[in-house]
């Protein structure tokens, strides 16, 4: 079983938890659940003296168990329908305008 | 043979012999756990999405595998929501991939006696052929003279479950086919909120942020169960708490919030203005208004033309009332030295006196264009800077509240005058330079024939205390719906266009000058009206809109009176409206007056619902309530009926408009099933089809729709149309197709095109704005990257009141956007809400118009005259300031005037819509009962949400009233048996939950009980029962043709309601007994 100082040497020498979870051979939502007491999904409330603790990530801690998130912001093709609908908004005749 | 089992298997073995000595880790994990894994884990994506019910927008991680919704959770990313979800939320998958949603087109022909199944094709062509056919029959080019070109033929009803680029299509699609009758739920809802905000401050929109609640230092949570109908916001409250504030609920009933409050003050339902009013008075009269911010950022000081006259002089009536009408003209309520700017075109008022007796309807809707922007004024208002000339605003506000005394406040609302005392204290305690309070509400606000007067009472006392516009202050209205203010901002509604237009009418707008000339506001930003309009019909129209064809405005399909979904009611009864569509609207439940919506739709030729499930609104034909009655007949009902099963917000990309005007996007997870579709692919297909049909069409008629824009991009197995598509067209774009970045670089020359120009910004860059997902955590409390709000990003409206007039924060604990003297610009913690580099200190010269003409202290910068308006000098129909009147049906005299109810309330007289006698007249006791209506946590408004998923189903199972002890004792009433509740409309059953809840209220010398009745059952679903709308009426808010749902009078009785015919029977009787006529509850 991985120990609460284990992973928190891991983290005190620079590796981050999804290395950390290659190395001892558990997920890194586990890795950190062992290190800071606190789900990685953001699945409990954290008070402000556990965002103290040694080895809380700051933000965002959801991405050591969800990191396939699909959140796209952009699309070419949607980019390339807005020219070609504004070149036509012009009008037949706006080029001789 | 069965395999030994090793010792090591064993826990105890493992705790007794491993490091894991207290059995907390791995030890305690059996083989079997140790084999499971989450289906989290197991997911093959996590797509970022929001919740649909309802509107504080909560954030969701939808997780799929094998192309399945497998598990949806909270994001705690989000700055608003932090990972919570109440339980409707938490049920969302079962919502989604549950087996209460049907994936097969039915369909039902005329006269028939059950459903068939259709493929999805057939049902479309067919639909499109019925509305080809019924526009050509009910085609109107003109009417009393005037061009209208338009059909009363079709009409369309829903939106706020949808998200925005569907409402968009929807008004788009239906304005090219000239369908004017379009409506959603923000009518029924909060249409109320846009009048009442939007004429005050600028923008009808809730002021502030749900987060910045915790900053408050009081909050007054009046009209909602805030703790359980938007149960994670709330969280906001606690954390106020936490910090100190005081906390007070004003509600009939003790629910959650009272609980978690400091102090719950019961009133009787439908007198806040009576109790808000108190309130102004205690504060005028003590004088603890914040003078310098009353003096900075509000009306106060203007003066009135002296020959308005206040409901003190004619006893509860303003001067300019026609009882002919019911409608008062506005003309003395102004600002001396001013005119309304619609008055000013070549407006005929003898035609539009004949036009609103005839439809009852004298600038129906006129109201809601305040979405976003105040009445446009011509002419300098003068100012009286020591508020002491009688006409000035201020005079003439402590004059008409004066009335509302504490003792006053007693008699009408039942509330003691040591509670009413406290909370004066504590609210004025906590305003002024260092404090702020904050006004929540929902819809026990809105839904009165006077609901925008409520919401006005609250602008005014925030308005007097200073907190609009600055951390912690503000007026929060909670809305119910995804989207329902997404679907105010693009609207599906009669009266608007996108971005809070105003839909042109028949006589007033014959060109687009006109147009312009009638509604744009001569100073601020609402003086760039032209550039919004000429944008959206290039939007609308493309290359067809061009400069010397007026853009095509004369595409626009015109209103003359009210087409509200009420009126949509009575033209379907009339025959005149022959088609109908439903998409996600239930008002055969969730609508005033369900009967007559059921007996519309039994007059109608055809009927498209689109939801989940067969909802009450989708089978009334063959198992409602008049079908058990006897008064229907399947077999002679000839409305045809289609019914599309709707696709998931899972199955959709899209985005939702949250409660505080924060868009947030949500991502296709997976395609729907069967026949299920979005209501994108619906409208955009249908709109294909029509325009394939047409094509070749000469007929006038025809081009506004086969010019229509109609080209967007496709995806997917079914053939959606991109959504973000749809997004970057509202958001707009110029000549060279770059995405507009906000608002301002809008034209009016026709080189830009926008969908609604409230929205610009969205799209900026090309980036889906409403997509961006910092986490909470790493910004502070604003979120600012957390998806877009509109206007341009700000969560706070106004802020530029946050600051001194000076530009320096009126304290540092209250900072929020302030001037920066060296860098020359407004900063802070939002986006200002300002010209950004606009001196607090600039004086606009001579003759200045538009934003120029706005002053460096002009905070409210969409009113005409920069400032937040105490009295509203044009756009509220019924009055420039609030008057407590008694709701339509009452059990209770109005103490206060003679005049019993709103004057310009709207009525429509119906054998199926009768009022009920009031007060002192004779038959009032029959109905000595106040009824009011209310939301629980675990369903959704009426229900097609929530009473088909087995999990909330069984959370509230059944449908019940709440009565006191003492009433139940009164009347014979036993804790879980039943009650039958009677009114004029109908009768209903409910089970009895007796409650001290309840509390009964002595209300001028009288003992006043009320009766709670959750609105969201029908007869249909896992969790059925009467519907609570069957005993309202269809009595409206002149300004927002919002119903009255939330105060009206009834009887209650032990037992069960009769069944078949002796139901009606009942309800006739109950009519004689109480003298009631086709006259009664319609006088002044």
């Amino acid at each position: 079983m991985v120990s609460k100082q284990q992973v928190l040497r891991l983290v005190d020498l620079g590796h981050g938890y999804s290395e950390i979870g290659r190395l001892l051979g558990i997920p890194a939502g586990q890795a950190y659940l062992v290190a800071t007491g606190i789900p990685a999904d953001g699945g409990d409330t954290v008070t402000g003296r556990q965002r103290q603790r040694p080895g809380m990530l700051p933000s965002h801690s959801q991405r050591l168990v969800n990191p396939r998130e699909m959140n796209p912001t952009h699309s070419d093709r949607v980019h390339e329908w807005v020219r070609t609908r504004a070149m036509r908004d012009r009008g037949p005749d706006a080029s001789s305008r | 043979m069965r395999q030994p089992i090793s010792i090591g298997s064993w826990p105890v073995w493992r705790q007794l012999t491993g490091p894991d000595g207290f059995g907390r880790a791995a030890a305690a994990k059996s083989g079997q756990s140790a084999s499971l894994q989450a289906r989290t884990a197991s997911a093959d994506r996590v797509v970022k999405s929001i919740c649909p019910y309802c509107a504080v927008g909560c954030a969701q991680n939808v997780y799929v595998r094998d192309e399945r919704v497998v598990q949806i959770e909270g994001d705690p990313d989000s700055p608003v929501s932090r990972g919570r979800l109440c339980p409707k939320g938490a049920a969302t998958l079962q919502l989604t991939t549950g087996s209460g949603r049907l994936d097969k087109v039915l369909y039902r022909p005329p006269y028939g006696r059950d459903w068939q199944e259709l493929d999805l094709d057939t049902a479309m062509d067919m639909i499109a052929e019925r509305v080809i056919r019924t526009r050509r029959e009910t085609w109107q080019w003109e009417v009393d003279g005037q061009r209208v070109a338009r059909t009363m033929g079709i009409a369309s009803l829903g939106g706020a479950t949808l998200d925005n680029e569907e409402n968009y299509l929807i008004k788009k699609l239906f304005t090219g086919l000239g369908v004017v009758q379009v409506e959603n739920q923000a009518r029924v809802c909060h249409s109320s909120t846009v009048i009442g905000l939007g004429t005050s401050f600028g923008r009808g929109g809730a002021t502030t942020f749900l987060q910045d609640l915790q900053h408050a230092d009081c909050i007054v949570i009046e009209g909602s169960n805030f703790a359980e109908a938007h149960p994670v916001g709330f969280q906001w409250v606690m954390e106020a708490k936490a910090r100190g504030a005081t906390v007070i609920h004003v509600d009939p009933r003790f629910t959650r919030t009272s609980a978690l409050a400091d102090l719950h003050v019961p009133l009787r339902a439908g007198t806040d203005v009576a109790f808000l009013g108190g309130i102004v008075n205690y504060v005028l009269t003590q004088e603890k208004d914040f003078r310098e911010y009353v003096l900075a950022y509000t009306n106060a000081s203007t003066i009135i033309n002296d020959q308005f006259r206040d409901t003190e002089d004619l006893d509860g009536l303003f001067s300019g009332f026609d009882p002919e009408v019911h409608q008062y003209a506005s003309e003395t309520w102004q600002y001396e030295g001013t005119q309304e700017a619609t008055a000013s075109g070549d407006r005929d008022e003898a035609y539009e006196r004949r036009l609103a007796t005839r439809h009852h309807s004298h600038d129906s809707g006129r109201g809601e264009k305040h979405g976003s922007g105040g009445a446009a004024l011509d002419g300098d208002p003068r100012q009286d800077p020591t508020l002491s000339d009688p006409h000035c605003v201020y005079q003439i506000l402590k004059r008409h509240f004066s009335r509302y005394t504490p003792e006053m406040v007693e008699r009408i609302c039942g509330i003691p005058q040591d509670v009413f005392a406290r909370v004066c204290g504590h609210l004025v305690e906590a305003s002024g330079p260092e404090r702020t309070s904050a006004f929540v509400y929902a819809v026990g606000w809105t839904q009165h024939t006077d609901g925008s007067q409520f919401i006005r009472t609250a602008s005014i006392l925030q308005l007097l205390l200073g907190n609009i516009g600055r951390p912690g202050g503000g007026i929060q209205a909670l809305r119910g719906h995804a989207s329902i203010q997404g679907s105010t901002d693009i609207p599906t509604l009669f009266n608007l266009l996108p971005g809070y237009l105003p839909m042109p009418h028949a006589h007033r707008h014959g060109s687009l000058d006109d147009f312009i000339d009638g509604d744009a506001a001569r100073k601020g930003f609402w003086a760039n009206m032209r550039a919004y309009m000429v944008s959206l019909l290039k939007a609308y129209w493309g290359p067809a809109a061009q400069p010397e064809n007026d853009f095509r405005f004369d595409y626009l399909p015109r209103i003359n009176g009210s087409h509200s979904a009420y009126d949509t009611t009575l033209e379907q009864l009339d025959g005149n409206c022959k088609g109908y569509f439903l998409l996600g609207e239930n008002p055969a439940v969730g609508s005033a007056n369900a009967r007559m919506q059921r007996l519309g739709m039994a007059n109608l030729d055809w009927l498209v619902v689109r939801d989940f499930s067969l909802i009450e609104s989708a089978t009334w034909w063959k198992d409602g309530p008049e079908i058990e009655s006897g008064e229907l007949s399947t077999e002679r009902i000839g409305t045809e009926v289609f019914f599309l099963p709707a696709a998931a917000h899972t199955e959709k990309s899209g985005s939702f408009t949250n409660t505080n005007r924060m868009l947030q996007w949500h991502h296709q997870a997976v395609e729907p099933a069967g026949d299920q579709r979005s209501e994108l692919w619906f409208m955009y297909h249908l709109g294909r089809i029509v325009r394939a049909k047409l094509a070749g069409s000469t007929e006038p008629m025809d081009q506004p729709i086969l010019d229509l824009t109609w080209d967007y991009p496709t995806e997917g197995g079914t053939d959606e149309p991109m959504a973000e598509a749809v997004l970057a067209e509202i958001n707009g774009w110029n000549a060279e197709g770059k995405p507009l970045s906000a608002y301002t670089e809008m034209r009016d020359d026709g080189s830009t095109a926008s969908g609604c120009w409230i929205y610009c910004g969205v799209y900026a860059d090309g980036i889906n704005q409403a997509a961006r997902r910092r986490p909470g955590e790493e910004q502070n409390w604003v979120g600012a990257e957390w998806t877009w709000s509109w206007p341009a990003n700000r969560r706070m409206l106004y802020n530029r009141a946050s600051a001194r007039p000076d530009g320096r924060p009126w304290s540092e604990r209250k900072r929020m956007v302030w001037w920066d003297e060296q860098a020359g610009r407004w900063t802070g913690y939002d986006v200002p809400d300002f010209e950004p580099t606009k001196r607090p200190d600039y004086q606009p010269p001579e003759g200045a118009s538009g934003v120029a003409a706005l002053r460096g202290t002009d905070a409210f910068i969409m009113q005409a005259d920069g400032l937040g308006w105490l009295y509203v000098p044009s756009g509220v129909l019924d009055g420039p300031l609030p008057t407590h009147y008694e709701p339509q049906d009452s059990p209770v005299q109005n103490p206060l005037y003679g005049q019993q109810r709103n004057p310009a309330r709207l009525l429509r007289p119906h054998a199926e819509n009768r009022y009920h006698p009031s007060g002192s007249e004779p038959g009032a006791q029959i109905f000595p009962y106040v009824v009011t209506t209310y939301r629980l946590t675990e369903h959704f408004t009426a229900g097609a949400m929530s009473r088909n998923v087995p999990y909330l189903a069984e959370l509230q199972p059944e449908f019940f009233c709440e009565v006191s002890p003492e009433l139940a004792t009164e009347r014979g009433l036993e804790h879980a048996g039943w009650a039958t509740i009677v009114t004029a409309r109908n009768a209903i059953e409910a089970r009895v939950l007796v409650t001290a809840r309840m509390a009964p209220l002595r209300v001028d010398g009288r003992v006043i009980h009320q009766i709670g009745l959750p609105f969201h059952w029908g007869p249909n679903g896992l969790s059925h029962g009467d519907a609570a709308n069957e005993l309202s009426a269809i009595s409206l808010d002149p300004n927002s043709h919002i119903q009255e749902v939330k105060a009206f009078s009834a009887d209650i009785r032990p037992g069960r309601r009769p069944r078949g015919p002796a139901r009606p029977a009942m309800v006739r009787e109950y009519q004689r007994r109480a003298g009631i006529t086709g006259r009664t509850g319609t006088g002044v």
